[in-house]
């Protein structure tokens, strides 16, 4: 059962994913489309090796090989025109030519960024773009990105391009992200720093689980019949079922750290919605700290609010723990407001009234007026309810800590996707990768 | 004949009116002429009607100028009455509608629409309101001031109510009003950041709302009276709050002792007003001590009932220079020693008030009378141990003396001798004073011709001489306390001819029959309190007097008369401005004629009191009726017990 959790926690090696790149001393080629996916694209050791460290010749003889590349443009460019003005049109010819040009001016972007990339310090290595396969935990970011799969063109695979196809794969997110994020900002801007947690921001790991896995229903599965469980603590009860030597003490004692091991870094969460502000990639990320914390953030705000009260048939929720909460005292909300929320207790009716202008308490037959229009004010915060769900949460986390048994693991792969914070420079590029859907088809090849 | 307003123009004369405070001066000059009248009209800014009747012509008259209705006097206001007498609405500022239990929440709403800018509104005492007044009256947006003591029925969400609706709230008061709870105060407070005077009296609000309620920073005046709930910790939080307060009133506070005292005269500064009476009755000097960083500031100090020694008043006299009013009524240790103190270092007050104060004899007086030569007021009730001497150097050296009380303090008649040197005097009480005899209230008819008040209870000495001598010298009486003085016949009560008299108590004066009353009623035509009670001689032909006579009646106290059904009806269906009716042991009245004479008096009475067998016997659709229109029927169990 370890083993399975550890698989899906654990971030996998990375499949060398092939690159883009090119070799400076490329000539022009035949227009051929075969040949295309081989030699053109065939990387220079020379580029590669000096992709991390900034070499000024190396820079030059890019420029150079640019500047070549555009006077061949530029030729083929008036031989199009000449023909035209010949009138003696050859249709494949042009369409031939056309392709040329495409590709062509494709290629010599992407040098560009390349050069420009290892031209600018502040970039780490990261600027090509790609896809590595999508990690099973942390990066559904990218498989929502919809990055094209580079692999397609890129059939030389080294470990300098995975970092660049990571750095560009999440460029493009990120710049969507950004997007998000500050549409977000505007709305939950205030409630910035409300969150008891103190924790310096990189004092903390900050682990990201998938949506498949925050939304699974069962964690803990028995490696035999392959059960699923909630707690380690019932699945280990189940596994004595599978012979004597489950039954032994040993087996059924609580997993235990191993003693002397390294201090354990201090786990944070974030929630895989890019733009909630629980998600790393937000200006103002507020990390969550359990997983259960997790389940019930992404389940509340991301997920559909699928139990409906039975005795109201209006208030839904999404945690089902929400709905008995909500059962316990439903239908005995009295205090109403006079945009239409009812609460159960006149304190929490006045807090709600002090926070929002123009509302009052209604009196007992009051006419519930413009319950539409100012219910939208209230919508956003009717987070209200459950802002500190999270928290609630978190005190309660002790229960939940048996079973998350991944403390002892080590996410270097996830280590490295925190790290990446995103930055301004790269996404002046990132625009051309999404911008651009006919490079991402341009090779069929492979 | 020449015409007045060639000299005089109508700013002038507007200017002149300025000074003009009686409303009966207001009403000779405008009976000079018509300019009189046109100047008297454009100077006006409020009425204070007493009837309904005559509103609309004056209303047509003071159009345009009128700022400020008072209606809070009429009987049968409701709400379309209260809708026909909103003039000019655009001007309207201020609008009191206390004591107005006829009127509803509609018509209250109807006001809030129609005077978009009225800036204050009264609602005090109309007993039966509760969150929908409160929430129709939230309405005026632009209202500052607001008072709904004793609406008993608000509570919280009206409050809110108010809070949310008016914002630019100034003043507020919610005495009484005792559902309201902390939630509602601290509402308040986060909407209504512009609250300067709030009286939270008799609430049941504790120290959280005197915590959220230090956060106001333009607060400036707060009344706690008989806050039971609010400790030293509240008044810690006040100390220490945004607020700087200049008057607080925390009298009736029990559980405020003088630690509380003390923080606050600590972190309040500017305090000029401080009320601590009735709260715990040990006040240690630290307190008083404190006191002198207030130092110049405070004016007024009422301290009533605490323990003072008198180095604590040495202390007050030392540091607080300015005081202007100082309050010891029932202040066991306060002596003559404390009070020379006191006086010596306060010259300037004005108001002193030894109420009880057993142990203050004439030396009080004699250091009184040689430093603070301004006082005007002097309350003495029950000071035994003073005697003509004392009230001698009184009269001698204060001679802007106003107000003197000095019921139950044995005084005969060579200290209304003396007192009668202060010319000026306007209010005396030589209430159970049994020396003062027909020739001491000669001397004040002499000479107090300004006297406004004159409380003669239980003075048993006085016969028919002494009223007719007060009643020819003191022509500006307005009220006249005659209670019990049972030698006092028809005689003398014939000798009342006083225009301005509007508040007369004639209590078990068993002498006087109706004749008396009628020869009253012709010469006391302004009549609006009268106290018959225990008259037992009064039978029907004074109430028919009293029904012709005094139209203005207001207040009336008939019980154990010998009124007939038929007298009840009269006086109650005739007179029109009858509101408060007290008729408890009528034996000569049926339950007949009490129920014509209910219905005869429908819609204007607002205060009833009846025997309580009553209750069972009269018509519950009548008693219905009655409590619809806003009247409150108090039922009484008493035996009848005859007294002389």
């Amino acid at each position: 059962m370890d083993q399975k959790q550890r698989s899906s926690f654990t971030y996998p090696p990375r499949n060398n994913s092939p690159k883009e790149s090119f070799n400076p001393n490329y000539d022009y080629p035949q227009f051929n489309s075969q040949n295309r996916t081989e030699s053109p694209y065939t990387p220079s050791q020379f580029f590669n090796s000096q992709a991390r460290e900034w070499d000024p010749h190396a820079l030059l003889s890019n420029l150079s090989f640019l500047e070549q590349k555009i006077h061949q443009m530029q030729n083929i460019v008036r031989e199009m025109i000449r023909t035209n003005e010949g009138q003696n049109c050859n249709t494949s010819e042009l369409t031939a030519q056309r392709q040329l040009l495409t590709t062509d001016l494709t290629s010599t972007i992407i040098q560009l960024i390349s050069t420009a990339g290892s031209f600018l310090p502040t970039i780490r290595t990261s600027l090509l773009s790609g896809n590595a396969p999508i990690p099973q935990l942390g990066s559904s970011i990218l498989s929502a990105s919809s990055a094209p799969s580079p692999s397609a063109y890129q059939p030389n695979p080294s470990p300098d391009y995975e970092e660049l196809t990571k750095g560009w794969g999440e460029n493009v997110v990120e710049s969507a992200g950004q997007i998000q994020i500050e549409d977000l900002d505007v709305k939950e801007g205030e409630d910035v720093g409300q969150d008891g947690d103190t924790l310096p921001i990189g004092s903390y790991e900050v682990l990201q689980l998938e949506k498949e896995e925050i939304l699974a229903p069962h964690t803990h599965f028995c490696t035999i019949c392959g059960k699923g469980f909630k707690r380690d603590a019932n699945l280990r009860m189940h596994m004595r079922g599978h012979g004597d030597e489950y039954k032994s003490p040993a087996a059924l004692a609580k997993p235990a750290r191993e003693p002397g091991s390294q201090p354990i870094p201090v786990k944070r969460y974030s929630c895989p919605f890019v733009g909630c502000k629980r998600n790393k990639e937000h200006k103002n990320f507020q990390p969550l700290k359990t997983l259960l914390c997790v389940k019930n953030h992404y389940k509340r705000s991301h997920c559909e609010k699928s139990y409906t009260c039975s005795r109201c048939n209006t208030k839904k929720f999404s945690v089902l723990a929400d709905l008995k909460t909500h059962e316990k005292h439903c239908g005995r909300d009295k205090w109403l407001c006079s945009c239409g929320t009812t609460f159960s207790r006149k304190d929490k009716l006045f807090g709600h009234v002090a926070l929002f202008q123009g509302h009052t308490p209604a009196l007992p037959s009051d006419e519930v007026k413009g319950k539409n229009e100012e219910i939208n004010d209230k919508d956003d915060s009717g987070g209200v309810g459950y802002n500190d769900g999270d928290e609630y949460l978190d005190m309660k986390g002790g229960y939940f800590s048996p079973m998350v048994n991944f403390d002892s693991f080590s996410f270097e792969g996830l280590d490295e996707f925190s790290r990446t914070t995103f930055d301004p420079t790269e996404n002046s590029f990132s625009f051309l990768r999404s911008g651009s859907p006919d490079f991402a088809r341009k090779d069929p090849g492979n | 004949m020449c015409d007045i307003t060639a000299v005089l123009t109508v700013d002038l004369l507007a200017q002149v009116l300025d000074w003009l405070h009686d409303s009966r001066d207001l009403k000779s000059c405008r009976l000079v002429s018509r300019a009189f009248l046109q100047a008297e009209r454009m100077h006006r800014r409020a009425i204070r009607p007493l009837r309904l009747g005559p509103l609309p012509v004056l209303l047509r008259r003071y159009v345009g100028s009128l700022q400020s209705l008072d209606l809070s006097s009429c009987p049968s206001l409701d709400d379309s009455a209260l809708s026909l007498s909103i003039p000019c609405p655009n001007n309207l500022r201020s609008v009191s509608l206390s004591r107005a239990t006829g009127v509803t929440w509609r018509g209250l709403e109807v006001l809030a629409s129609v005077c978009p800018r009225i800036e204050a509104i009264d609602i005090s005492h109309c007993v039966g309101f509760g969150d929908r007044e409160a929430a129709a009256v939230a309405k005026a947006c632009w209202l500052k001031e607001l008072r709904i003591d004793k609406c008993l029925n608000v509570t919280d969400v009206g409050l809110a109510k108010v809070a949310v609706g008016c914002s630019r709230l100034e003043k507020l008061g919610i005495k009484w009003c005792f559902e309201i709870s902390e939630i509602g105060i601290d509402l308040l407070v986060k909407k209504c950041l512009e609250l300067r005077e709030l009286d939270i009296s008799y609430l049941k609000v504790g120290n959280e709302s005197l915590r959220s309620i230090a956060s106001l920073s333009k607060l400036e005046d707060l009344a706690l009276v008989g806050c039971e709930y609010i400790d030293d910790e509240g008044l810690y939080f006040l100390s220490n709050g945004n607020c700087s307060l200049q008057s607080i009133d925390i009298s009736r506070c029990e559980n405020v002792t003088s630690v509380g005292l003390t923080t606050l005269a600590e972190g309040q500064q500017r305090l000029r007003k401080i009320n601590a009476g009735n709260c715990s009755p040990v006040l240690t000097s630290t307190f008083v001590s404190k006191l002198c960083t207030l130092g110049d500031t405070l004016i007024i100090l009422k301290l009533d009932k605490l323990q003072l020694l008198a180095s604590a008043l040495e202390i007050v006299g030392k540091n607080c220079r300015n005081l202007l009013e100082i309050g010891l009524s029932k202040c066991n240790g306060v002596n003559d020693e404390g009070i020379s103190w006191l006086v010596e270092g306060c010259t300037n007050l004005s108001t002193i008030d030894l109420t009880c104060c057993l142990l203050v004899t004439d030396k009080s007086l004699l250091s009184i009378a040689a430093c603070c030569r301004g006082v005007k007021c002097l309350w003495l009730e029950s000071c035994v141990l003073i005697s003509e001497k004392g009230l001698d150097q009184i009269a001698s050296c204060c001679m802007d003396l106003k107000e003197i009380d000095l019921t139950d303090c044995n005084v005969n008649d060579n200290a209304l001798k003396c007192l009668s040197r202060c010319s000026e005097l306007l209010v005396l009480k030589i209430g159970l004073c049994s020396g003062v005899s027909d020739i001491g209230l000669s001397f004040i008819g002499t000479n107090c011709s300004k006297l406004l008040e004159l409380d003669l209870y239980r003075c048993t000495a006085i016969t028919d001489d002494g009223l007719a001598a007060i009643s020819n010298g003191c022509k500006r009486l307005k009220k006249l306390n005659l209670c019990y003085c049972n030698q006092i016949s028809d005689t003398g009560l014939a000798h009342l001819q006083l225009e301005e008299l509007s508040d007369l108590e004639l209590r078990g004066m068993v002498r006087i029959t109706s004749s008396g009353i009628t020869a009253m009623a012709m010469g006391c035509r302004s009549l609006t309190q009268l106290d018959l009670k225990r008259c037992y001689s009064i039978d029907d032909a004074g109430m028919w007097a009293l029904a012709q006579y005094t139209e203005n009646l207001r207040q009336l106290t008939i019980s154990y008369c010998t009124v007939t059904g038929l007298g009840l009806c009269h006086i109650l269906g005739s007179l029109r401005c009858l509101q408060d009716v007290k008729m408890v042991h009528l034996s000569w009245v049926s339950i007949e004629g009490f129920e014509l004479a209910l219905r005869a008096s429908c819609g204007k009475l607002k205060k009833v009191k009846l025997l309580g067998k009553l209750q069972d016997v009269l018509s519950s659709e009548l008693l219905q009726t009655l409590q619809a229109r806003g009247c409150r029927i108090r039922w009484v169990n008493k035996p009848l017990v005859f007294k002389g």
